[in-house]
């Protein structure tokens, strides 16, 4: 038998296996949806969190102001450290930052809020899920950039000091 | 807050000690009389090292310290305390500092145990189960840190996923570790064995202790895994031929066959390329299986969420270990060119080597089917999932002749041999088929490949129960193996032919009655417990003889995360299971009711029981024939 | 002629590579019988002829649409863009709830129905399958 061949042939099948495992790991990534520019926002109906009252999304979305909305649990961790970006960002008068409450418990995440502050404006309560799978989102922390109806950008996973500064330069 | 940074420290410090190892150990390689003892010292002190850095974080979940993210993550301070402590393996980041923990363990060992062997090799391989060693502990730095400090500290955790708190999962993943990492041992070695080209028979003895020592720890934790799937997951089933199980029955053909292997390599200088391939894929299957697992490419329903950033580091790792054993092999193995010389048809070693093909054959079909799906997914990103008729069909009629062959085997000699006892053993043949025939017969279940698998298994029954009483043939530990051996497969057999199973939807109060069963839904009550809430549902089942049964299998909800579980109310007898388990269907009256009567269940758990134990007396056996 | 070693020995090579080529032939043959697809509701909706072979179909259980008697489960699956409407009889796991990834695995009846054998379960209430993220994904 051809030694040398058998020897090339081994090591190409592995490398061949190396390259489409490793393939296959770059498509776990892309699950997470693009990026989606114009698309307008879900509208539904929902609970806030302080007051419990039933509130449209109309009502909560006025179009001629940016909003960013949230994503938060307060067992999520990357959300404590984004946190303190958001309340940096209330400083800016143009911008008004809706929370979205993920599956949480309302008095833990009343603790997160005293504990850390509170960036919102609004909090949307969604103890279920049901309205993050709305707006598409997979996970905690999400947030999306909105602007007259539509959303202009999504940011998936912890904000941080570069994406608030693009958030800035977007709303100018 | 103090125990993560202890932990934290000694495995920064444990790494630095691996470098100074290998930087001793290349020194010592030069001019090697006498194993240096500072080389040992250093193993040992990293050993402490990582235990300390283990005990850190079990004392961090034992005082749900929640400023540690992991712990935080997975734990909760109203689990009870067996489950906080099974929690810090429980996850991604316990689970590898375990594996490095498992891995150090193992190599000090071998350095003490290890005594009559040349220091070279001993040095040789140290260094390479550091590279492995060094893998761990960047990874678990760079990518899964454990200690990973939470500022400010959360009150409490979110708790560990409800399913996973569970006294057979609780020790199932160190159990199944210490089989994975054994074979790292065996790795390591066979690499070194053969950078100095001695595979040999004296090799061989030397390192059966550590094949038959990961070999039964594998046994046995694949099996605990399978007993937990059974009563946890609702489904009855044992065995479901999903990927993340696949991944842990690779590594075990793999050793099986090396096991095997390493018989022969004892007795008679062949089988050298063999061994040392079915070495280097033992251990790379084990890191492959982390692999599938860690990184989600896999779709299985045991996937947890997780994080595909982590996989890159072990594929890179698994691929670099692969091209350097490659590379070992290629360059340092001289096979010996009169290995297929004097071979008879007739011997040990011819059967031994066609069982292996068939263990191969097994293998391949496993990974296969395992890994399709990924690369179907990749080159035409078409999503299939391979499902169990697959694996049957390829592997139950080739168990066949398996099983035929490790019942003659065994009673060939090595080189050349008469098959002795004819006579007996076609009669013990025609017994055994008469004996299928008529209990398929009886059963009204017949079918030809049924009838001839039974047959077969009956056979390797009959047979090494007799070998128990024959002096002739005492190689007790490969007997018990083998009666287990088909004392596992007849009971999964007729666990699969004769069980029955009922699925029906019953409001409290309800009764299900087709002609043969009634179940009778009687009553549902409440408890509180300390982490969840449990409904318990109290059930009657009358079978066609008359005969009542009382059963109560429980919905448990937990508080956090806020899971439901159900808990099936298995009744076990030796002859059959009862296994119910019901189902609560969101905001609906009905419970979802399955009722399953299983028989021989128990006996698939204590034939792999045996099995293991055949192991264990191989190992505490000094020389036998 | 040839030695008696040399004989056996080309015996030996070729039985080995009339098994291999068995072997996977044998292999080829069961995978394409026994692999299951998995389509999302709008792959579903697009398919030109419909076949007896086991499917998977994943998506999201649609809010409300769970309706159980005594012998069935129906409940809708959806990607938001398409739905189909799934009938099942058989265990149901933990974690099937309104609103929650799921996949089912049976046969189709028409574009629009589908009878369900089997109902996979996860462990973990986190983790959606890829294929149901990615058929929501495109939506």
């Amino acid at each position: 038998m051809n030694n040398k061949a058998l020897k090339i042939t081994t090591i190409a099948i592995f490398i061949i296996i190396f390259i489409v495992f490793y393939k296959a790991l770059q498509d776990t990534n892309i699950y997470t949806p693009k990026k989606k520019s114009n698309n307008e926002i879900p509208s539904f109906s929902t609970n806030l969190f302080y007051s419990n009252k039933k509130i449209n999304s109309s009502e909560l979305f006025k179009l001629d102001k940016f909003y960013l909305l949230n994503i938060w649990s307060s067992w999520c961790v990357p959300c404590r450290t984004e946190h303190p970006l958001l309340m940096d960002l209330t400083k800016n008068k143009k911008i008004e930052i809706i929370g979205l409450n993920y599956k949480d418990k309302k008095n833990s995440a009343e603790n997160f809020l005293n504990e850390l502050g509170n960036p919102y404006q609004e909090i949307i309560f969604d103890k279920e899920g049901i309205n993050a799978i709305e707006w598409g989102a997979f996970g905690v922390p999400e947030s999306f950039l909105i602007n007259d109806g539509k959303v202009i950008k999504k940011y998936i996973g912890p904000l941080n000091k570069e994406l608030v500064e693009e958030i800035r330069l977007l709303i100018k | 807050m103090l125990l993560s940074v202890i932990g934290h420290y000694s495995l920064i410090l444990g790494l630095c000690f691996s470098l100074i190892i290998i930087f001793l150990s290349i020194k010592n390689f030069k001019n090697s009389e006498y194993l240096n003892t500072k080389i040992l010292f250093s193993s040992f002190f990293q050993l402490i090292l990582v235990s300390l850095s283990f005990l850190c974080l079990v004392f961090s979940f034992v005082f749900s310290d929640f400023s540690n993210e992991t712990v935080f993550n997975n734990s909760h301070s109203t689990k009870p305390l067996f489950y906080k402590i099974s929690g810090t393996w429980g996850n991604h980041e316990g689970s590898l500092l375990l594996w490095l923990l498992v891995l150090t363990l193992f190599i000090s060992l071998f350095l003490i145990k290890t005594k009559k062997q040349p220091v070279k090799y001993k040095i040789l391989t140290l260094l390479f189960q550091q590279i492995i060693i060094i893998g761990f502990f960047v990874f678990l730095i760079q990518t899964s840190n454990p200690f990973n400090y939470l500022y400010p500290t959360p009150d409490e955790g979110l708790g560990l996923n409800p399913i996973l708190q569970d006294p057979a999962l609780a020790i199932h993943p160190p159990i199944l570790y210490l089989g994975y990492v054994g074979s790292s041992i065996i790795f390591s070695s066979a690499l070194a064995a053969t950078c100095l080209n001695m595979i040999s028979k004296k090799w061989a003895t030397h390192i059966k202790k550590w094949v038959l020592i990961s070999w039964v720890f594998l046994t046995l934790g694949i099996m605990l895994g399978s007993i937990w799937a059974y009563y946890e997951l609702g489904w009855g089933g044992f065995w479901f031929w999903d990927p993340v199980e696949n991944v842990s029955l690779m590594p075990w053909l793999a050793l099986t066959t090396l096991l095997h292997c390493i018989l022969v390599l004892e007795k008679k200088q062949v089988l050298t390329s063999w061994v040392i391939i079915l070495s280097i894929s033992t251990f790379t299957l084990s890191m492959c299986g982390t692999f599938l697992v860690r990184s989600g490419i896999l779709n299985s329903v045991h996937t947890f969420a997780n994080d595909p950033g982590r996989g890159l580091f072990i594929l890179v790792f698994l691929f670099s270990l692969i091209l350097i054993s490659l590379f070992v092999f290629f360059f340092f193995h001289k096979s010996t060119q009169n290995e297929l010389n004097n071979f008879s048809w007739l011997s040990k070693e011819t059967s031994i080597i066609i069982n292996n093909w068939f263990m191969m054959y097994f293998l391949s079909v496993v990974l296969i089917g395992t890994v399709y799906p990924i690369f179907l997914d990749v080159l035409s990103s078409q999503k299939v999932s391979v499902g169990p008729p697959f694996y049957h069909k390829l592997i139950v009629p080739f168990l066949i002749p398996f099983l035929l062959a490790m019942a003659i085997g065994p009673k060939l000699k090595w080189v050349k041999s008469n098959l002795e006892d004819k006579l007996s053993m076609i009669l013990l043949l025609i017994i055994s088929v008469l004996i299928s025939f008529f209990i398929l017969k009886i059963f009204e279940a017949n079918f030809l490949i049924n009838t001839i698998l039974i047959s077969s298994a009956t056979y390797l029954f009959f047979i090494t129960f007799r070998d128990f009483f024959i002096k002739k043939f005492n190689n007790i530990s490969q007997n018990i193996a083998h009666f287990g051996f088909s004392l596992l497969i007849l009971s999964i057999l007729f666990n699969s032919l004769f069980s029955s199973e009922i699925t029906t939807n019953l409001k409290v109060g309800e009764t299900f009655d087709d002609s043969k069963t009634k179940i009778f839904f009687k009553s549902i009550k409440q408890k509180e417990e300390k982490n969840f809430k449990s409904i318990i549902a109290n059930f009657n089942i009358e079978n066609s003889m008359g005969i009542t049964e009382n059963l109560s299998p429980e919905l448990r909800i937990y508080n956090q995360p806020n899971i439901v579980t159900s808990e099936a109310d298995i009744k076990t007898t030796m002859i059959s299971d009862k296994f119910i388990v019901i189902n609560v269907v969101q905001n609906q009256d009905y419970f979802n009711v399955r009722y399953q009567v299983k028989p021989f269940m128990l006996w698939i758990w204590l034939s792999v029981l045996l099995i293991s134990f055949g192991g264990l007396v191989s190992l505490f056996k000094k020389n036998y024939e | 002629m040839y030695g008696r070693k040399v004989k056996l020995r080309f015996l030996f090579i070729l039985l080995i590579l009339t098994t291999l080529i068995l072997t996977v032939f044998l292999v080829l043959k069961s995978l394409k019988e026994n692999v299951v697809y998995f389509q999302s509701p709008s792959e579903i909706k697009e398919i030109s002829e419909l076949d007896k072979k086991k499917i998977r179909v994943g998506g999201m259980v649609k809010k409300s649409s769970i309706f159980i008697t005594s012998n069935e489960v129906k409940f809708i699956i959806t990607d938001f863009k398409n739905e189909i409407n799934v009938t099942y009889s058989g265990a149901i796991p933990n974690l099937f709830e309104e609103g929650k990834g799921v996949v089912a695995e049976g046969f189709l009846k028409d574009r629009n129905f589908f009878s369900a054998t089997k109902i996979l379960a996860k462990h973990d209430e986190n983790y959606m399958p890829p294929e149901v993220k990615e058929a929501l994904g495109n939506k």
